[in-house]
């Protein structure tokens, strides 16, 4: 009955409703950009709008790196990682030949090495029983579901932990970092991208080719594909470096960690760096991956304000495998030099080798992580 | 905990951790504020990413 009276209402009354619920959080969102703007830098609150922008997007689309991956798997649905070679493809068309063409611009390059190995495999395992990548996460909890809020404390924990430990990580085995904008231009580099994204659209194929016929083109997903694709171009040239999202929550932490007393930056070889310590000594607010983070959850947020959103209950155990899975996704991307942010949608988007390096190991570790999401029944029958 | 209270709880942890490191850094010298573009600036970002190793 009820129900009946709300889909009586003029179409008009209803759509009030929700802009109605947003129109606080915008508000307090663009007071929050005019503070930076003036006391901090207009850049940051252009960054903070690009954040925001970016959680919109994930949040409005949906955009889960996690649930396409494993919609892939399982129903071998490939919406998803469609939308997600479609991201790619147009942000390194975007962002090849500015890195070409701008020598201010930085492509986010890892070193392949072992800590990439097993770092990215980790990561593809926990993101399937956290539900949620590094932006994932974030915009979860900025939707309001309350394991991904959890999540989140914990892992800016494993991300500060993984800082400690990486330069024993890398002592294990470590390369240079390759850039294929540097070696072959920007041309040369979307050849390589290109092919290396068909090759995925062919294994997908391959894959889902026995499967009911699903349209491959998907409405939600290609609107994320487009949105991120600018906001994460828009990041490139603005912060003069690409979308990342794990650097702002292991900064978290070692705030936290040497306000606490707990922690000597000038003893972590990490921290002790020169760029690392002054970004650990200024404000948070001048941090650029902090404040992309920041705008994510207030986009995601802005969108909660205006849907209902609701986490499934889940069971202690649920809850504690979950938020162990959290602490490390946060120590295994630090290893692995980036999430499906840093890693996958920057490093593939800006030439790097370790992108195209993270994407099977990752992609091995969630078929893994399925398997033990199953066990623990995160996935209702 | 309930769902509500996890996101009031969520958010108000969020913005006391900002406010409080915001107050406890050293004051922003607006002089040295960066261009809005990074491109074309002539200036190198300097930000930490994760992908790099140090």
């Amino acid at each position: 009955m009820r129900a009946d009276a709300a889909l009586a209402r003029p179409v008009a009354q209803r759509a009030a409703g929700p802009a109605r619920k947003r129109l606080p959080i915008a508000l307090l969102a663009a007071a929050f950009a005019a503070y930076l703007a003036w006391s901090v830098s207009v850049r940051q609150a252009a960054l903070f709008v690009v954040g925001a922008g970016l959680g919109v997007a994930l949040a409005g689309a949906r955009f889960g790196f996690t649930t396409g991956w494993r919609t892939l798997v399982v129903a071998r649905d490939p919406r998803g990682v469609v939308g997600q070679v479609v991201l790619l493809a147009l942000a390194s068309a975007a962002s090849m030949p500015l890195l070409a063409h701008f020598p201010e611009l930085a492509a986010a390059l890892g070193p392949p090495s072992v800590s990439l190995v097993v770092g990215a495999f980790v990561f593809g395992l926990t993101m399937q029983i956290a539900d949620g990548c590094g932006s994932g996460t974030l915009y979860k909890a900025g939707l309001g579901v309350p394991l991904n809020a959890a999540i989140l404390p914990l892992f800016a924990l494993g991300s500060f932990a993984g800082t400690l430990h990486l330069d024993r990580w890398l002592a294990l085995g470590a390369l240079e970092p390759v850039g294929l904008v540097d070696r072959f231009g920007a041309g040369g580099a979307l050849a390589v991208t290109f092919a290396g994204l068909a090759l995925a659209l062919a294994a997908a194929w391959a894959w889902t080719r026995r499967a009911p016929r699903v349209a491959w083109l998907d409405r939600r997903w290609m609107a994320g594909a487009v949105a991120l694709a600018v906001f994460a171009t828009l990041n490139l040239v603005i912060a003069g470096q690409p979308w990342g999202v794990v650097y702002g929550f292991g900064l978290w932490g070692a705030k936290v960690a040497t306000a606490a007393g707990a922690f000597d930056p000038a003893a972590s070889w990490f921290w002790s760096q020169p760029g690392n310590a002054a970004i650990l000594q200024q404000s948070v607010l001048l941090d650029v991956t902090s404040i992309t983070n920041v705008g994510i959850l207030a986009g995601a947020l802005w969108i909660a304000a205006g849907s209902a959103t609701s986490g499934r209950g889940l069971t202690g155990a649920q809850w504690a495998i979950g938020l162990a899975a959290g602490f490390l996704m946060g120590y295994s991307s630090r290893l692995a030099f980036g999430c499906n942010v840093g890693a996958m949608v920057s490093g593939i988007t800006t030439g790097s080798l370790h992108g195209w390096l993270w994407v099977p190991l990752a992609f091995a570790g969630t078929v893994v992580g399925l398997r033990v999401r199953r066990r623990f029944g995160f996935d209702p029958r | 905990m309930t769902g509500r209270a996890l996101r009031v709880a969520f958010w108000a942890l969020l913005a006391a951790f900002l406010a409080w490191d915001h107050a406890r850094a050293p004051r922003i010298d607006l002089r040295f504020e960066p261009p809005l573009l990074a491109a074309g600036s002539g200036r190198q970002s300097l930000g930490g990413h994760c992908a790099l190793p140090k």
